[in-house]
């Protein structure tokens, strides 16, 4: 009650401040943004070739590659062996994280693996896997997994052992057992964690995905963007890439909305490495 | 002391010890064409670093990965830090630098590839794209952490540019631009191998394509633990520079 209130009362403040500051940037925004586009089209008209992408012949492209089914199929494609291999580093990295952050002897035993492949560049495992899976889409669907589970192992195990020990000792002492802790106080109370780990896993799984499908021919937006770029109608492959950055930038956005909305009280500190 | 020290690695050496027996016998129990044991690749990096071809793979790996870092950071501070003092800019930009920082770079390399071709350049491009959005959007970042009331402090007791710098812009935005230096050490990694990979194939990458072209499971094993430890040594080196600079952070 007290809590809502409180929470009731914060939002108008702190709204208030916020919605002047929009719409006075909105104008330096949008001036921006026309000058940056400007100067892309004025920069490729003079120098570059006319095949080369610019501004005017991308935004008349678009309609037609948007309901292009060749365009689609291929959008749709990368995007659920994205989901695949997403949910798949979920399900593992999550239960590995916790795991992790619970239990000393798993940190010990396997911190220095999992920090050490997370700096390692993914797209190096690319060749190893083609000769695993061949090449076929399980080779994309493992380099997205790969891209995406240290991201989400690290920050579970942060969020794991962020869960504040009372809460901890309280459930204790009501005589609650492990099977009902985990889902009940640890999984809710390292949820901010959570998110700020699948934002960085979904970001690098795109790109692991687009960079599989680079390497082996299996269609998929990556490979849209490679064929249509060698055929020089870079127009058509560019609005593959914004799409891809639409992608991305509407993960950051997601995820940033759901922590505002049900995670008020958390900051938006970085929890990520 | 010494003791308590070895002490506190003891876990590390046990868990590295398990992990290479892992290795050891996951590869000795499967195909050679599958997994190569831990034993036979070292043996085979071995092998690779008597060659003088390794040395020079190694040296072209670098240059590349040092030009590219290099600009990356020579672009993207100075343009971080102007826009951390002129606020009516930063505004402007900063919904552009985050799209652009949240954008999977390696999505432009086939452009590139038909722009301008092989060459150093190109692939040098690709690193700075991979690294430079890093240190631009924590440079800004760290811009929009300071409080406008320090500014105007420190305006009021008629400091002039350069104090104002020293005193309230450098302390606030050092430890962000270090964040993004040590992202941007990672990203290049990626991007050094993407353009040898996908561009011309040179250095580390055409390390690994080469025995991987030749179904020499052998080679990747080695050139990947090769890549692996680079990247886990820049990884700390990127730390230490980011927690030296963090200190002052609170």
């Amino acid at each position: 009650m007290t809590d809502a209130a409180k929470s009731a009362a914060a939002m108008p403040a702190a709204a208030k401040p916020d919605a002047p500051r929009k719409s006075s940037a909105l104008v330096p925004r949008v001036i921006a943004g026309i000058v940056i586009l400007a100067l892309w089209e004025l920069i490729v008209r003079t120098m570059a070739p006319s095949y080369v992408a610019k501004p005017s012949t991308v935004l008349l492209a678009f309609p037609r590659v948007i309901v292009d089914p060749v365009f689609l199929k291929a959008f749709g494609e990368t995007l659920l062996s994205v989901a695949q291999g997403l949910a798949i580093a979920l399900a593992f990295g999550t239960v590995i994280g916790m795991l992790m952050g619970r239990s000393q002897i798993m940190e010990k035993a396997i911190r220095h693996y999992v920090n050490g492949f997370y700096a390692v560049p993914m797209i190096v495992a690319l060749p190893l896997f083609s000769l695993w899976f061949g090449y076929t889409g399980a080779t994309r669907t493992a380099t997205v997994v790969f891209a995406s589970i240290f991201a989400i192992i690290i920050n579970a195990a942060d969020g794991a052992r962020s869960v504040p020990r009372e809460y901890l000792e309280v459930a204790r002492s009501f005589r609650s057992n492990s099977w009902r802790i985990f889902p009940e106080i640890i999984l809710p109370s390292s949820m901010p964690y959570l998110l700020a780990g699948f934002r960085l896993a979904a970001g690098r799984a795109l790109i692991g995905a687009v960079v599989a499908e680079f390497f082996i021919s299996v269609g998929g937006i990556g490979h849209y963007i490679l064929y249509n770029s060698r055929a020089y109608r870079h127009d058509d492959a560019f609005v593959g890439v914004l799409l891809l950055a639409a992608f991305g930038v509407g993960f950051e956005v997601l995820v940033g909305w759901i922590t505002r909305r049900y995670m008020p009280w958390y900051r938006r500190d970085e929890a990520a490495v | 002391m010494q003791s308590t020290a070895l002490r506190s690695r003891l876990p590390f050496f046990i868990s590295l010890a398990a992990g290479i027996a892992l290795w050891e016998i996951a590869g000795r129990s499967t195909s050679q064409a599958f997994m190569v044991p831990f034993s036979e690749t070292v043996m085979r990096l071995i092998q690779l670093a008597g060659t003088a071809n390794f040395w020079q793979q190694l040296a072209e790996s670098a240059t590349l990965f040092g030009t590219g870092f290099a600009l990356s950071l020579i672009v993207g501070v100075p343009a971080g830090v102007l826009l951390a003092r002129m606020p009516a800019l930063r505004v402007g930009v900063e919904p552009y630098i985050m799209i652009l920082y949240a954008t999977p770079m390696v999505a432009l390399i086939p452009f590139i590839l038909s722009i301008m071709g092989f060459g150093f350049a190109p692939k040098v491009l690709v690193v700075f794209l991979f690294g430079v959005f890093s240190v631009l959007y924590n440079t800004v970042e760290g811009a929009r952490s300071i409080k406008p009331e320090l500014i105007e402090v420190a305006r009021s007791f008629r400091s002039g540019e350069w104090a104002l710098w020293r005193e309230v812009m450098l302390p606030y935005t050092l430890p962000y631009v270090m964040t993004g230096v040590r992202q941007a050490i990672g990203r290049c990694l990626v991007g050094m191998v993407a353009a040898e990979f996908f561009l011309s194939s040179t250095g580390l990458g055409q390390l690994i394509m080469g025995a991987s072209q030749n179904f020499d499971t052998g080679g990747v094993f080695a050139s990947i633990l090769i890549i692996g430890l680079i990247g886990v040594g820049l990884m700390r080196i990127g730390l230490m520079i980011e927690q030296h600079f963090a200190r002052w952070r609170q």
